[in-house]
């Protein structure tokens, strides 16, 4: 049996027994004072109570369809269980009142009535605050309606007075048969209360599993989503060896082949010039067509190696939307100041330009760890300066890895030069002489 | 925590919406029975109050209610004849019991307290003050003041008797000594006694009495000591005035040197004076009462004798009406409950049906009372009118607390001991005081 369905049938227990304890309680009364008048003990009676009774049948009546209703309102409450507190706290009021009102007409000689209305505060509580709010009430509730401490002050008849015409024995067994009413009733409540705070109590536990649980995989996507910026890297990483192997290849397949050609011409030519002028000039001829073939060769290689975003957009926006990118990706604050206008330069000059900002500031990123980069372009005299430096964690023994390396290639393509140090954050100062004035 | 199983629910709440349903179904049919006519219901018990012989006890009601019928031709007053006074308060108890309590109804006696602290007696106080015509100042006050319990107005008087002092006249003009006058003291009764008893056939033995029956009862009140606070919540048994009122009896007690007086003595003439309850008066003489007594002398009333610090006051007996609390007809409960006790014509009445004193001043002061004294006094008996009105507005109202006749009991048979013995009064008199003071605070 499920814990709920125990829950249920303790619950519908206490309404039965809380039923046949109304029942008996005020017919017990009601049927002493008719007994009472039968056996012509009226003013005997009242001269033991301190206040006149209710009607013999109103007694029974009011008690019952008291009870009735306080049950009709418990369960109306229980199939709206849903709804808003207002609505439950007004039903809640209702079931006090019929509580109180079926309490009253029985004199105050039965009191379980006030832990069914106490069970249906505690369904409908949660937290602690309410509970010690419903404590007070509890107490409350159960001092006003018990006879010792209230029913003095509201001058109500104990039970005692309307069985007085029985005898000893009889009177006895009537307050036991109460007795055992009220101790059963008693018993089922705390039994019920238990299984209630027991539920509550797991669900609070359940819940706190949930939470861990929840923390533990937040934590991992955590990790999942470090490791994938590593792999992004590395990614990137790969494929620039991939292109390097492919300019390799490109290199050997064009630019060697050339160069081997010219070679081997040359050395012909060396032999023939002698011999025949003709027929070296016209080695010469086909050394110069394998010449500029290798130029075109060459010239299409590098066009090929030219960032995407290079060939969509001007250097300006393309460094922007790069440097955008990687502050985004890696949460990086990117400061780019340009003081060079027009920022326009040859094809090869701008590529440069690019790949030493992009390649300075992933370094920045993936070795310094830096949280904010800033990056200076200027101009003096034919002479552009690019600074990247970083506040990030620097490096006190540099070795020249790949990136440096390539870069300073690069740069002595264009014969400009590379500086750096890397005590506080790391600075890169690249150098360029810029060809100005012959295309733009 | 959420209940899931409404079916579960659901059973309970359609079975105690049905249990309901059948119950004030049958509630609404069981009362409906009941109301068809404006039915006011009045208890009363049969005999006379005063336990003395009566004829027609319903005389002055049945009057009342048709005068009332008259004036409210759709309501009807309905009463249960013959419930006997010893069985009233009993059958009074069981209606109150069942919920079924006269809406006007005579209240028993010694137990208007008990009546009252039981919320069964409809406090006065609201239809008295919303009622322009209505006086409390037309009462006789000892006997309006006996309707009150702790400040409230629970009852209306009905009818009163007061204790008077009876007079045998023809012993005294055998004597030779005039009536005495209102103005009397104890003094002057303690002499008029000593005067009177003596030996007349001279045969060593007292066979003419002065008094009988003067207990401590009437002398404490005469002597205007009051006895308990008027909530019943102390007592002032140890006040000199009581002490003086014992004392006095003691030495009237002396008078007739051990001999004990007995009513018989009375009643052949042999004792000059006698306390005696105004209803006893009224039915002394006339035919056929008479008859059994044997009496021939003639007589005559007169006040009490005034104590040291008193004004020779005597307690009024009264019979109280009151309004069931739970009456459905407040107002017309009101009208009735003043057809009894407030209209002068039902007042008048009592005079002529009824052995007591009617409780209004109006009434009280009608020529009735003259015609009727007249009657039940046959021959030269005179009945002085205006010592009758005077002893009523002199009259002090009865204790009517619960513990009275508890306390009354216990300090009768002190006081009777302390009359007969020899012992120093002032120290079991507060003695007395300690006990009954205990007993009124259970």
């Amino acid at each position: 049996m499920s814990r709920e369905s125990v829950i249920t049938k303790l619950q519908q227990a206490v309404y039965i027994l809380n039923l046949a304890a109304v029942c008996l309680v005020a017919g017990i009364m009601t049927y002493s004072m008719l007994r009472i008048v039968d056996v012509m003990k009226a003013e005997q009676f009242l001269r033991l109570i301190e206040k006149r009774p209710w009607r013999p049948e109103s007694i029974l009546i009011t008690a019952v369809a008291c009870y009735l209703c306080l049950v009709f309102f418990s369960c109306v409450g229980q199939l709206w269980n849903q709804n808003s507190r207002y609505a439950r706290n007004l039903i809640l009021l209702i079931e006090v009142l019929f509580c109180v009102g079926s309490t009253v007409a029985m004199n105050m000689n039965y009191n379980g009535l006030v832990l069914l209305v106490v069970a249906d505060m505690v369904r409908g509580q949660k937290g602690s605050r309410q509970k010690i709010v419903l404590g007070i009430a509890i107490i409350g509730l159960y001092t006003i309606l018990d006879y010792n401490l209230a029913g003095n002050y509201l001058e109500m008849i104990p039970i005692d007075s309307f069985i007085f015409y029985f005898s000893t024995g009889v009177q006895a067994v009537i307050r036991g048969i109460i007795s055992i009413f009220r101790s059963v009733n008693l018993v089922l409540f705390i039994l019920y209360l238990t299984m209630l705070i027991q539920g509550e109590h797991r669900e609070r536990e359940r819940i706190q599993t949930l939470y861990e649980q929840l923390g533990e995989v937040n934590h991992k996507l955590q990790e999942a989503n470090q490791k994938l910026k590593e792999f992004a890297v590395e990614a990137e990483k790969n494929a620039e060896t991939r292109e390097r192997n492919r300019l390799a290849r490109e290199i050997h397949d064009t630019l060697g082949h050339a160069l081997t050609g010219i070679v081997a011409g040359i050395d012909a030519s060396l032999l023939m010039i002698d011999v025949s002028t003709d027929a070296t000039k016209k080695q010469l001829q086909k050394i110069g067509d394998v010449a500029r073939q290798g130029m075109t060769d060459v010239r299409r290689s590098v066009s090929k190696l030219r960032p995407d975003a290079l060939e969509k957009f001007d250097l300006e926006n393309a460094l922007t939307r790069m440097l955008e990118d990687i502050g985004a990706t890696s949460g990086t604050q990117i400061v780019f100041q340009n003081q060079v206008d027009p920022f326009r330069f040859r094809e090869d000059e701008e590529e440069v330009i690019y790949r030493v900002i992009q390649e300075a500031t992933t370094n920045s990123v993936r070795h310094g760890h830096a949280s904010k980069i800033w990056i200076t372009v200027t101009k003096e005299n034919q002479w552009l300066t690019i600074a990247v430096k970083d506040n990030g964690c620097g490096c006190k023994d540099i070795k020249e890895g790949f990136g440096l390396k390539h870069m300073e290639e690069r740069l002595k393509l264009l014969n400009g030069s590379l500086e750096y140090e890397g005590r506080e954050g790391f600075l890169i100062l690249a150098r360029i002489p810029i060809r100005w004035g012959e295309e733009f | 925590m959420k209940i899931t199983g409404k079916q579960a629910v659901f059973v309970p709440m359609m079975a105690a919406a049905i249990l309901l349903l059948v119950i004030t179904g049958t509630a609404l049919v069981w009362s409906g029975e009941k109301n068809s006519k404006t039915v006011l219901r009045f208890g009363m018990s049969a005999g006379s109050y005063w336990e003395v012989p009566t004829g027609n006890c319903y005389e002055v009601i049945d009057a009342a209610i048709q005068r009332f019928e008259a004036k409210h031709p759709d309501v009807k007053v309905e009463y249960v004849s013959g419930i006997l006074k010893t069985d009233y308060s009993e059958w009074l108890a069981e209606q109150i019991v069942l919920g079924e309590e006269p809406d006007v109804f005579m209240i028993p006696e010694g137990e208007f307290d008990m009546i009252a602290s039981l919320h069964v007696l409809k406090n006065l106080d609201l239809l008295i003050e919303r009622d322009s015509g209505f006086e409390s100042a037309a009462y006789y006050k000892g006997a309006y003041l006996y309707g009150n319990i702790r400040g409230v107005q629970y009852a209306l008087p009905y009818e009163s008797v007061p204790t008077l002092m009876f007079v045998n006249k023809t012993l005294l003009d055998k004597e030779g000594i005039p009536m005495p006058k209102e103005s009397w003291t104890w003094d002057d009764f303690l002499a008029l006694c000593q005067q009177v008893t003596r030996d007349t056939d001279g045969d060593g033995i007292i066979d003419q009495f002065g008094c009988f029956d003067f207990d401590w009862k009437e002398a404490v009140c005469s002597n205007g000591a009051v006895l308990f606070e008027e909530n019943g919540t102390v007592s002032y048994f140890g006040d000199s005035k009581v002490e003086t009122a014992v004392k006095f009896v003691k030495e009237l007690n002396a008078v007739n040197q051990g001999y004990i007086v007995t009513a018989k003595e009375f009643d052949r003439g042999k004792v000059a004076f006698r306390p005696f309850a105004f209803s006893e008066y009224r039915t002394y003489k006339p035919y056929p009462w008479r008859i059994k007594k044997y009496s021939d002398f003639e007589w005559d009333c007169i006040n009490l004798p005034s104590g040291p610090d008193g004004s020779g006051q005597s307690q009024l007996n009264t019979l109280l009406m009151g309004i069931s609390s739970r009456t459905k007809q407040e107002s017309l409960a009101w009208e009735f409950l003043k057809e009894l006790c407030y209209e002068e014509e039902t007042q008048v009445h009592i005079l002529e049906a009824s052995q007591g004193m009617p409780v209004l001043r109006k009434a009280a002061e009608s020529s009735v009372l003259q015609s009727v004294l007249g009657d039940d006094v046959p021959g030269s008996g005179q009945m002085n009118v205006q010592v009758i009105q005077q002893v009523m507005e002199d009259a002090v109202d009865m204790p009517n607390f619960q513990l009275y006749a508890a306390a009354m009991e216990l300090a009768d048979g002190e006081i009777s001991h302390m009359v007969n013995g020899d012992m120093a009064l002032d120290n079991r008199l507060l003695k007395l005081q300690r006990e009954i003071n205990s007993l009124l605070k259970q």
